[in-house]
C-alpha cells in the first residue's frame, strides 16, 4: 500500500512540479523558491475522517535570498535528479548512501546526514509521495517482536517464508524489516488478545524471561526508543487487520509521551503520512504520572529540558484532551520522572505479577 | 673602637657574599632549577642587548642550551653576541664583581635593573657545579680574541682567572669574527617548555627588540630563529637629572652632602630637572632656606622643609611652586609600527593594532605606555588571551596575576570590543595576545623579584586608556570582518548557487537556462564594494583591489575613496584608474555611471612598505545609495584632516611632532625642544587610524 501509492510517472511529475516552481521564479526575475507545509506543532490538526493528526494549511516559502536556504534549494534539485535516475534505472539506495553520494554534488553537497534525511522528508511532504516512491530506504532497523503471531515474509531470494514469532524465533524475537508493506509481509494468523509495545530493551527482555507473553496471551514489540516508521506501520497493520488492541508501555517522562503520540496520533515530522503510520486506538498503559506516586517509584528530578518539553506538550494539539493535560500538569507539579525499570524496586516479578495485571485489569484486558 | 667596627664589617663582608647569594636567591632569580636557567639566559641576553645598543650595533644573539647530565640536572648554557666585546683587562670586573657598572646611579630607562647581573650567573654556576665560566671576548681593535675562565673567590668577593689566553675566533663559515662576546657556563638547572621557559623569554625579547636577530638552539637541537625586522636601533636614551617630585629625603641629603656648589640656588638649578632658576628661588623661599646657603651645610630640618616645598606641601603666596615636567627623551619606546612587526613575526595572525601613548610623568618619573593586540586564527579561541608584559623592554614572566599591567587589562570590559569575558572583568578569552610595555626611568615593582609592577593609579589609567583605544580598533576590525563574511556569502549566493540552481533546474526540466539578472538584482538589491589588501611576494609591494558591484535595478554614480599609508612613506603605483589626492592618506576616484549588473574595478600597488605594514584598506564613498562594504564619507572628518595637514605644512617639523602629542605641547618645558624624536613615528598613520572610526 505504501510503496504502491504512486507510480514512477506520478512520482516524477510531482518532483518536476518542485523544480518548475524554482525555474519559473527565475524566468520571472524573482529569487527561486520552494513552498512547503510548516512542519511544527502549530500546523498539525486532527483529521476527522482519518482519525489522526495531519499538517494544516500553513505554508512556508524557502527562498534563495540567503546562502543557507539557496543551498537547500540546490540540494533539493540534486536529490530530485538522483531520485529520477534511480527510478529510471530501477535502483534504490539508503538515505545514508545518498548522503555519501552527495559528496560529488559540489556546491549542493550535504554537510550532515540529518540534513539529507530532512530534505528527503521535505520532498515527501511537498510531493505527497513516500520515500519508498523515491527509492530511498532508511538504514535504521525495525523493532523486535515476540508472541503467537504468524506472518509471511518474502526473503531476499523472493521466496515467501512462514514465520511464527513465538515458535520460529530465538530469544531476540522476530526482527521487523524496514519494509512491512504487503508485497513484503503478509499477516496470516494469530492467537493473542492484544499487542504490547515496550520502550526499553531491558523491560522487553524482562517480560519475555517472566513468560508474560504466554501468561497473558499477547504479542510484545520492542520500540527501541522513538519507533522507526516500519515499527509504527506494523503496529498499525496488526491493529487494523486483526482488530487487536494496542497498549503502550513506556517510561514515565515527557519524551515517552511524545513516543506515544507518534504511535497513536501521528508524529509531527511525518504528519503527511499519519494515516499510514498512526494507530488511533492505541492506549497509554504507563508509566503514568500518578503511577510515580501510587507505586512510590524511585524517580529523578525533571531537568530544565524536561520541563520545557512538558510545557511545549501542554500546547501541542495532540495532548489537548483532559487526561493528557492532567498527566502533564501532574508531572510538572511532582517535578519527577520515572523509568519503566524502576518497578524493580519491588523485585523482578513485580512488573509481571502486580503492576501490569493491575493496569490491564483497568483496561479490561487482564 | 673604630678599628673593631671596621674589622667586624670586613669579616661580615667576607662571609656575606656566598651567604648573601644563598639567602637572597629567590629575588636574584635563582630560586628554582627552571627559573635559574631563565635568569641566566636573561642576564646574558640583556647584557648583549645593552652593549649593542650602546655601541650602536644591530645585535645578533645566539643562545644554545645542552643537557650535560640529565639525572643530575646539569645544563650548559652558551650565549654569543656580536657586540663590541669587552677589553681583556675589564673582563674580570664585569664577570667577577657584584654590582659593577654605572647604571645604578644614572636616571634613565635601562634593562639591567634586575638581579645582580652576569656575576650572579658566574656565581651560581660555581656554587652548583664548581665549574668556571668560560669567556671569549673580541674587540674590534685587536686581531685575536681574549679567552679566560672566570671563577669567584667568594670570600674576597673577587674574580679568579685561570687559563687566560688568546685565540682566533672563527665563525662556522671560517671567517673571523670582528667583535663579540661569548660565555659558556655549566649549572644545575632544568630546561622546561611552556609559558615560563627560555623559549618564551627569548620569543618575548624578540618582540620588543625588533632590531635584534635572535637564534635559540634548544636541548633537542631544534633551532628557533627570530629574524630582525627593522634595521633601526632603539633611540639612544639620555640620562636625566632627578625631578623634585620623585626625590626622597635620604637622596636629597646625600646629594647635599656630596655637593660642591656654593649656593643652594645653583645646586637646585644644576642638579634637578624641571627646576628653572626662578623656580629654584621660589622653592627656597617656600622652604625658608636662604638662597646663598651652602648645600653641604644644610641641616636635616631644612632638608625636610625643602622636600615639603618640592611636594607642594609648603606654599609660596598660597600656591605650590610650579615645576616643569622632566624631559621625556630619556625614554625609548618601541613604537607602534615596530611592535606591530615584532608581534607579527612571532605570532601568525591577521590583525594587529598597536598604540604608543605620549610620554607622561608620575611622581617626577617620566614613563610611557605602549600596547599591542594581535588577533587571529592561529591562536586558541576558547582560552584566555596571552598576556605579554614588559618593563623597559624586559619580559616579565612570573607573577602575572599580581601585576599592575594585568590588572589594567582585567579592568577593561572586553565584551564591548567583541571578545569573550565572563562578567566583563578578568582576562578576556579569545584568539588574541595583548602586549603591554612600560618604559620608565623608575619602574616600581611589587617585590625584589621584579616580576610584577606595583599599583600606581596614574600608570593604570594610562594603560587602560591605551587598551580602550586598541579595543575600539579591534571592534572595528571584527565588525568589518563580520560584514565581509556577509558580503562574501552574498557573492557566493549570486555567483555560484543561483547559477547552479538555474542550470540544474533547466537540465531536469529539459528547458533552456534562464537569464539570471532579474533574480540576482532582487536577491542583492544593493551596491557592494569588495576590497582586498595583500602582500605581493614577487614585487615586494602591497596590492590593493577595490571592486564595486551594482546589484540594483538602477544606474548609480559614486566617488570612491580609500585610505593609504601616505605618511608612512608609501607611494601609489600602477593606479590605472587615475583619481586624485583628497587629503593626506586619502585618494579619491570619481567613477562613471555604473549600470545595473555592472562592476567597476580599481587596482593599485603600494610601494615602500614592508610585509605586514598595511593589511586593511578602508573604503569610503560619496553617493546617494548605501554601499555595502564601504563607509559613507564623513566630510567633517575629512575637513579636519585637511586642516591638520595645512597646519603641518605651514609650520616646521618640530611643531608637527608636537601636533601628534598634545600632552607634550602642553609642557612648554625647557626639555621640550629636545623631545623631537630622532626617527619620527609615521605620524599620518595615527591620523588615519583614527579616521573613519565610529566615534
Amino acid at each position: 500500500m505504501m510503496s504502491a501509492s504512486h507510480s514512477p510517472e506520478e512520482t516524477k511529475a510531482a518532483l518536476h512540479d518542485v523544480v518548475t516552481e524554482m525555474y519559473d521564479k527565475i524566468v520571472k526575475g524573482e529569487p527561486p523558491t520552494m513552498t512547503l507545509p510548516v512542519r511544527t506543532k502549530n500546523n498539525i490538526g486532527f483529521d476527522k475522517t482519518l482519525g489522526v493528526y495531519k499538517y494544516g494549511k500553513k505554508r512556508s516559502v524557502r527562498d534563495a535570498t540567503s546562502l543557507g536556504s539557496a543551498k537547500q534549494l540546490l540540494r533539493a534539485l540534486h536529490v530530485v535528479e538522483f531520485i529520477e535516475e534511480m527510478i529510471n534505472t530501477n535502483k534504490s539506495s539508503t538515505l545514508r548512501e545518498m548522503y555519501y553520494i552527495s559528496e560529488s554534488w559540489g556546491l549542493g553537497k550535504f554537510s550532515s546526514q540529518n540534513e539529507s534525511n530532512n530534505l528527503a522528508e521535505d520532498l515527501e511532504v511537498v510531493t505527497k509521495c513516500m520515500r519508498e516512491d523515491f527509492k530511498l530506504r532508511p538504514e535504521e532497523d525495525g523493532a523486535r517482536m515476540i508472541g503467537n503471531v504468524t506472518l509471511r515474509e518474502r526473503n531476499r531470494r523472493g521466496e515467501w517464508m512462514r514465520i511464527n514469532a513465538r515458535d520460529d524465533v530465538g530469544d531476540s524475537g522476530y526482527g521487523v524489516p524496514y519494509n512491512v508493506e504487503e508485497e513484503k509481509i503478509e499477516l496470516l494468523e494469530h492467537d493473542v488478545n492484544f499487542i504490547m509495545a515496550i520502550e526499553t530493551g531491558g523491560m522487553f527482555d524482562r517480560l519475555i524471561e517472566n513468560g508474560f507473553d504466554e501468561a497473558y496471551n499477547c504479542a510484545l514489540v520492542h520500540l527501541k526508543g522513538q519507533p522507526a516508521r516500519s515499527t509504527r506501520r506494523i503496529l498499525k497493520r496488526m491493529s487494523e487487520e486483526w482488530d487487536l488492541p494496542v497498549v503502550v508501555f513506556l517510561d514515565g517522562d515527557p519524551w515517552s509521551f511524545r513516543i506515544f503520540a507518534s504511535i497513536a496520533y501521528g508524529a509531527i515530522k511525518t504528519a503527511h503520512i499519519s494515516e499510514y503510520l498512526a494507530t488511533p486506538t492505541a492506549t497509554y498503559l504507563g508509566i503514568t504520572s500518578d503511577d510515580i506516586e501510587a507505586y512510590d517509584l524511585p524517580s529523578d528530578d525533571l531537568s530544565s529540558r524536561d520541563v520545557d518539553a512538558l510545557k511545549a506538550e501542554l500546547s501541542d494539539p495532540r495532548f489537548a484532551d483532559a487526561w493528557w493535560q492532567d498527566q502533564i500538569n501532574m508531572m510538572l507539579e511532582l517535578g519527577k520522572k520515572a523509568e519503566q525499570q524502576s518497578l524493580a524496586k519491588y523485585g523482578l516479578d513485580f512488573v509481571t505479577d502486580t503492576y501490569l495485571p493491575e493496569k490491564l485489569d483497568d483496561l479490561g484486558l487482564a | 673602637m673604630a678599628g673593631t667596627a671596621e674589622r667586624m664589617a670586613k669579616n661580615q663582608k667576607q662571609v656575606a657574599i656566598s651567604e648573601f647569594f644563598e639567602k637572597n636567591k629567590h629575588f636574584l632569580g635563582f630560586d628554582s632549577l627552571t627559573r635559574s636557567l631563565i635568569t641566566a639566559v636573561k642576564e646574558a641576553v640583556d647584557n648583549s642587548l645593552d652593549a649593542c645598543e650602546e655601541a650602536r650595533i644591530l645585535p645578533e644573539i645566539r643562545v644554545q642550551i645542552d643537557k650535560i647530565d640529565d639525572k643530575k640536572n646539569i645544563i650548559q648554557l652558551k650565549s654569543e653576541d656580536n657586540g663590541p666585546g669587552i677589553p681583556k683587562r675589564s673582563i674580570e670586573k664585569v664577570f667577577g664583581q657584584l654590582l659593577f657598572g654605572s647604571r645604578f646611579h644614572a636616571i634613565r630607562q635601562s634593562r639591567g635593573q634586575q638581579g645582580i647581573g652576569i656575576t650572579g650567573v658566574v656565581m651560581y654556576s660555581q656554587l652548583t657545579t664548581g665549574q668556571k665560566t668560560h669567556v671569549r671576548s673580541k674587540i674590534a681593535t685587536e686581531t685575536s680574541a681574549a679567552i679566560v675562565d672566570i671563577g669567584l673567590d667568594t670570600r674576597k668577593n673577587k674574580a679568579t682567572k685561570t687559563n687566560e689566553g688568546r685565540e682566533l675566533w672563527e665563525r662556522p663559515d671560517g671567517t673571523l669574527k670582528e667583535h663579540g662576546l661569548e660565555i659558556t657556563c655549566r649549572m644545575k638547572a632544568k630546561y622546561q617548555r611552556g609559558r615560563q621557559s627560555v623559549y618564551q623569554y627569548l620569543r618575548m625579547t624578540s618582540i620588543v627588540n625588533p632590531h635584534a636577530d635572535i637564534t635559540f638552539v634548544d636541548p633537542d637541537g631544534d633551532v628557533h630563529h627570530w629574524p630582525r625586522v627593522t634595521e633601526r636601533l632603539p633611540r639612544k636614551v639620555e640620562s636625566i637629572k632627578p625631578h623634585p617630585h620623585g626625590i626622597h629625603l635620604g637622596t636629597l641629603q646625600r646629594m647635599c652632602t656630596e655637593s660642591t656648589d656654593s649656593r643652594m640656588t645653583s645646586f637646585l638649578y644644576k642638579n634637578f630637572s624641571g627646576v628653572s632658576s626662578r623656580a629654584a628661588k621660589q622653592l627656597l623661599e617656600a622652604a625658608g632656606v636662604l638662597e646663598k646657603a651652602k648645600p653641604k651645610l644644610m641641616k636635616p630640618d631644612q632638608i625636610r622643609a625643602l622636600i615639603e616645598a618640592f611636594q607642594g606641601e609648603r606654599l609660596l603666596n598660597g600656591k605650590a611652586v610650579k615645576l616643569l615636567n622632566p624631559p621625556t627623551n630619556c625614554l625609548s619606546p618601541i613604537e607602534e609600527l615596530l611592535i606591530k612587526k615584532g608581534l607579527s613575526k612571532t605570532i601568525d595572525s591577521r590583525f594587529v593594532t598597536t598604540m604608543t601613548r605620549s610620554p607622561t610623568v608620575s611622581q617626577g618619573n617620566p614613563y610611557q605606555v605602549e600596547v599591542g593586540l594581535i588577533f587571529g586564527d592561529g591562536m586558541a579561541a576558547d582560552k584566555p588571551v596571552e598576556i605579554l608584559r614588559f618593563a623597559n623592554r624586559v619580559p616579565l614572566m612570573y607573577q602575572q596575576g599580581g601585576c599592575l599591567l594585568t590588572k589594567a587589562i582585567e579592568s577593561v570590559d572586553w565584551r564591548q570590543y567583541g571578545m569573550d569575558q565572563a562578567g566583563g572583568r578578568g582576562v578576556p578569552k579569545g584568539p588574541a595576545a595583548i602586549l603591554v610595555h612600560l618604559a620608565s626611568t623608575n619602574v616600581q615593582f611589587t617585590s625584589e623579584a621584579k616580576e610584577a609592577l606595583a599599583e600606581n593609579g596614574e600608570v593604570m589609567d594610562e594603560v587602560r586608556k591605551a587598551m580602550l583605544e586598541m579595543g575600539r580598533g579591534l571592534r572595528k576590525h571584527l565588525e568589518k570582518k563580520k560584514k565581509m563574511v556577509k558580503v562574501q556569502e552574498k557573492f557566493e549566493l549570486v555567483n555560484d548557487i543561483i547559477p547552479a540552481i538555474a542550470e540544474k533546474s533547466a537540465s531536469i526540466l529539459k528547458r533552456p537556462i534562464p537569464d539570471l539578472a532579474g533574480s540576482i538584482t532582487k536577491i542583492m538589491g544593493a551596491v557592494i564594494a569588495e576590497s582586498t589588501t595583500a602582500w605581493n611576494k614577487e614585487s615586494k609591494m602591497t596590492d590593493v583591489s577595490i571592486k564595486l558591484f551594482n546589484y540594483t535595478s538602477r544606474a548609480r554614480a559614486y566617488t570612491l575613496l580609500a585610505s593609504w599609508p601616505e605618511s608612512a612613506g608609501a607611494s601609489m603605483e600602477h593606479n590605472t584608474t587615475g583619481g586624485r589626492k583628497e587629503a593626506v592618506g586619502v585618494w579619491a576616484w570619481k567613477l562613471e555611471t555604473l549600470e545595473p549588473g555592472e562592476t567597476y574595478t580599481i587596482t593599485y600597488s603600494l610601494n615602500g612598505l614592508e610585509k605586514g605594514d598595511w593589511t586593511e584598506t578602508d573604503v569610503f564613498y560619496r553617493g546617494s545609495q548605501d554601499v555595502i562594504g564601504a563607509t559613507k564619507m564623513d566630510e567633517k572628518l575629512l575637513e579636519e584632516i585637511r586642516r591638520q595637514e595645512a597646519r603641518a605644512q605651514g609650520d616646521d617639523g618640530e611643531e608637527d611632532a608636537q601636533e601628534q602629542n598634545p600632552l607634550e605641547k602642553a609642557e612648554e618645558s625647557k626639555g621640550a625642544s629636545a623631545v623631537v624624536d630622532a626617527q619620527p613615528t609615521p605620524s599620518g598613520q595615527q591620523t588615519l587610524m583614527g579616521f573613519g572610526r565610529d566615534e
